[in-house]
C-alpha cells in the first residue's frame, strides 16, 4: 500500500500515523504493536497508568526514542529513523526542561536560532509567543525566578514559537497544584483552538483526558486498548481495563447466557447485549450514576433488578454515594452454591430521599446504560 | 542532683571540645603565621626579629634563579592544566554517558593517580621516560628529561583530578535539557556547545584551577622528571633549603601560599551548587 497522499489531500492526511509500532528496552516491551491515526488539528490524549508506554509512544513521535519496529509518519512523511532535530514537532516536557542558564526570551528564541532565524524576525516571533502565553514583562527573568505555572507557559511558548506541525505534551499539568491545573486545562484547550495545531497530550489523569481532548487513546502494558471520543470511551469501554480505569464503575462478574443476557455471579440473569459467545466469562459495567435505588419491593417492571442491603451512605453535598451489598449474604431467599457476594456503588442527587445504612433495597438500571466487558 | 551533675559534665565536655578545636587551629595555622610574619623580617637571620620590611620580597624577585624557576613552573602549570582539563573533561563525559567496552576498567583505574603515593608515581614516570627514550633514540633523536617531561608527568596526575571534579558536576546535570535542545532543532554538537558545556562549565573551571594548584605545588614528581634547567619553583625551594632556611625562602613560600589559597578558594567557589535565586 502506498502511503503517498494525493496532491490535493491537504488536511485529510493524518498528522500522526503509526503502524505496528513497538519499542523494546532490552527484554522489556514498553510499547507493543500500536496502530494509531491522529487527525490534523486534533486534541488527542494518550491516557494510561504510569509505565503503560504512553510517554515512550510520545517520545517516539518526538524522535527521542527510535521504534524497534513499525512505521511512523508525520503528515505522510516517514520519520521513524529521523533524529529529533529534523522532525517538525516540538515537546513540552514533564518538568518543562527549561534551560536554567538562559532568560525566558533566550529560552523561547532557542528553536528559532537553531533554525537560523535571527535578528528582528526572531525578536518579533519571540514577542508574539510571549504574548500568546501572557508572559509579557518576564522576558529577562531566569526560569528559577518563575512560579511553576509561569515556567509551564515558557515551555509552551518555547515549543509553539516554532509553529510545529504537532505539539507533544508530556504530563504538562502534573507539576501544578489542583486549582492551577484546572485553570490551565481550560487555557490549553483555548490555546489549541487559537493556534490550530495538532496536540498530542500524555496524561494518567482520566478526568483531565476526558475534559480536554477530542479523542482519547487508552493504553495499558504497552498496548493501545481503545481509541474514541471521551463519550465513547466512557459509555462503551472496550474491555474490563478501560471500564475500570475511566471513571468509576461497578463491575459485576458473570457468564454470558446468550448474546443478550448475562448470568451474574451475584445471582440473577439480566438483559445485556454483548458480542460474546455464550458461556464466556464477562463483567457487566454499570456506572454509579446509572444505578437506581428503590425500597425493597417497589421495583419497576422490565428493568434488570437485584436485591441488596445498604452498607454505607456517604453525603457529598451535591450527591449521596451508597454502597450496596448484593448476592447471597444480602439475605435473599434461595441462594445458590455458585453465587458470590458483590457490592454496587450508587450515586444519587441530594434532592431524593436519603436512605440509611442497613436498609434493604433493590437496585436497577436501564439495560442501555450498561456495557458487557471481557478481559 | 543527678541532672545538675549531667549538666556539669556536659559543660566541661563543651569546654574540652572548644579547647581541642583551638588546639587544632593553632597546630595548623601557627606555623603559617610564623612563616608570613618572618617573611617581613628585616634581619639577615631567620630567627632574629629586627623590624618590619619587604626587602626579602625584593631580593627574591631580583634573584634570577628564582625568576627562571618561576618561569618553568608557570609554563608547566599552564600547559599541563590546559591539556589535562580537555582530556579529563572528555574522560568524565565518556564515563558518565557511554556504555563501552572497558568502561568499568577505566572507571576503576582513572582515579588511581589520586591514591598512588607521589614517590611511586615519580619513580614510575622516570622509569617510563627512560625506557621510552631508549626506544625512540634507536630511531635517531636524542631525547632528554626537561620541561616537556615535567609537563607530561603533571598531565598524567591532573587528568584524574579534573575527571573527578567534572564528573561530580555531571551527576547533577539533567539530561532532559539535552533532549529539549535536540527537540528544538539543535544538532548533537550544538546541544553540547549551547546547553551541556555552559552548564558544566563551573565544574570544568573548578577542575582546571585544582590542576593548576597541584601543578604549581608539586615537588616530588617534578624533581624526578625534570632534567637540568627544568627546575620548578618548589624544587628550587627544596634544594636551597638544604643550605639552611633564609628569609628569602620565607618570602617565596609566602607568595606560593597566597597563590595556592587564591586558586583553591576560587575552585571551591565554582564547585558550589548553583543557587536557586541568583
Amino acid at each position: 500500500m502506498s502511503s503517498a497522499p494525493p496532491p490535493d489531500a491537504g488536511s485529510s492526511v493524518p498528522a500522526v500515523e503509526m503502524h505496528g509500532i513497538s519499542k523494546r528496552f532490552g527484554d522489556v516491551v514498553a510499547v507493543d504493536g500500536v496502530d494509531l491515526q491522529i487527525g490534523d488539528g486534533e486534541f488527542f490524549a494518550l491516557l494510561g497508568p504510569s509505565g503503560c508506554g504512553k510517554t515512550t509512544t510520545l517520545r517516539m513521535i518526538a524522535g527521542l526514542d527510535i521504534p524497534s519496529e513499525g512505521r511512523l509518519a508525520i503528515f505522510g512523511e516517514e520519520v521513524a529513523s529521523w533524529p529529533p532535530d529534523r522532525r517538525p514537532v516540538n515537546t513540552v516536557f514533564q518538568a518543562y526542561a527549561l534551560f536554567p542558564h538562559m532568560t525566558v526570551a533566550q529560552n523561547i528564541a532557542f528553536g528559532l536560532q537553531m533554525r537560523g532565524i535571527r535578528g528582528a524576525d526572531a525578536d518579533r516571533q519571540v514577542a508574539e509567543a510571549t504574548a500568546l502565553v501572557q508572559l509579557e514583562g518576564m522576558e529577562h527573568r531566569r526560569p528559577s525566578q518563575l512560579s511553576g505555572g509561569q515556567q509551564q507557559r515558557v515551555a509552551l511558548a518555547r515549543a509553539l514559537v516554532n509553529h510545529p506541525k504537532v505539539l507533544l505534551l508530556d504530563e504538562p499539568l502534573g507539576a501544578l497544584d489542583l486549582k492551577l491545573r484546572q485553570e490551565m486545562q481550560v487555557e490549553l484547550k483555548a490555546l489549541q483552538r487559537e493556534v490550530g495545531i495538532t496536540f498530542v497530550f500524555v496524561t494518567h489523569d482520566q478526568e483531565e483526558a476526558l475534559a480536554m481532548s477530542d479523542r482519547v487513546g487508552v493504553m495499558s502494558e504497552g498496548r493501545l486498548l481503545q481509541v474514541g471520543t471521551p463519550a465513547e470511551v466512557y459509555e462503551h469501554p472496550a474491555n474490563r481495563f478501560v471500564a475500570d480505569f475511566i471513571g468509576r464503575t461497578n463491575l459485576l462478574e458473570g457468564v454470558t447466557e446468550s448474546s443478550s443476557a448475562v448470568r451474574l455471579d451475584a445471582g440473577a440473569v439480566v438483559a445485556a447485549a454483548n458480542g460474546l459467545a455464550a458461556g464466556s466469562a464477562a463483567a457487566l459495567s454499570v456506572r454509579p450514576e446509572q444505578v437506581r435505588l428503590h425500597r425493597r419491593g417497589e421495583t419497576p417492571a422490565g428493568a434488570p433488578c437485584l436485591d441488596g442491603v445498604i452498607t454505607d451512605a456517604t453525603y457529598l453535598g451535591h450527591a449521596f454515594v451508597y454502597t450496596v451489598a448484593i448476592g447471597p449474604t444480602a439475605g435473599a431467599s434461595g441462594t445458590h452454591a455458585s453465587e458470590r457476594a458483590a457490592t454496587i456503588t450508587a450515586r444519587s442527587e441530594t434532592g431524593s430521599a436519603a436512605l440509611a445504612a442497613g436498609e434493604p433495597v433493590s437496585v436497577s438500571w436501564s439495560p442501555e446504560a450498561t456495557t458487557v466487558v471481557a478481559d | 542532683m543527678s541532672n545538675l551533675g549531667t549538666a556539669g559534665a556536659k559543660r566541661s565536655a563543651t569546654h574540652l571540645l572548644k579547647a581541642n578545636a583551638w588546639f587544632v587551629f593553632a597546630f595548623l595555622y601557627v606555623p603559617i603565621v610564623v612563616l608570613v610574619v618572618f617573611s617581613f623580617n628585616d634581619s639577615e637571620r631567620v630567627n632574629v626579629w629586627q623590624g618590619l620590611s619587604a626587602r626579602w620580597y625584593g631580593e627574591a624577585l631580583g634573584n634570577t634563579q628564582v625568576i627562571s624557576a618561576l618561569r618553568v613552573s608557570l609554563i608547566v602549570a599552564i600547559s599541563s592544566t590546559i591539556v589535562s582539563t580537555v582530556l579529563g573533561t572528555a574522560v568524565a563525559l565518556a564515563l558518565d554517558r557511554y556504555r563501552f567496552k572497558g568502561r568499568r576498567a577505566l572507571d576503576g583505574t582513572v582515579y588511581l593517580p589520586i591514591v598512588i603515593p607521589d614517590i611511586t608515581m615519580a619513580v614510575m614516570l622516570l622509569v617510563f621516560f627512560a625506557e621510552a627514550f631508549k626506544l625512540i633514540d634507536t630511531f635517531g633523536p636524542r631525547l632528554t628529561l626537561g620541561v616537556t617531561t615535567v609537563a607530561l608527568s603533571h598531565i598524567a596526575f591532573n587528568i584524574s583530578f579534573v575527571a573527578v571534579v567534572v564528573r561530580a558536576r555531571l551527576d547533577q546535570f539533567d539530561r532532559t535539557l539535552e533532549e529539549a535542545a535536540r527537540d528544538l532543532y539543535a544538532t548533537p554538537w550544538r546541544t553540547f556547545r549551547r546547553v551541556t558545556l555552559p552548564l558544566i562549565a563551573p565544574g570544568i573551571a573548578a577542575g582546571a584551577l585544582l590542576a593548576l594548584t597541584l601543578s604549581l605545588d608539586d615537588v616530588v614528581i617534578s624533581a624526578f622528571t625534570a632534567g637540568p634547567g627544568a627546575t620548578t619553583l618548589p624544587v628550587y625551594v627544596f634544594s636551597t633549603i638544604r643550605q639552611g632556611v633564609t628569609p628569602e625562602l620565607n618570602a617565596i613560600s609566602t607568595l606560593m601560599l597566597a597563590a595556592s589559597i587564591t586558586l583553591v578558594v576560587a575552585s571551591l567557589a565554582l564547585q558550589r551548587p548553583r543557587s536557586t535565586t541568583p
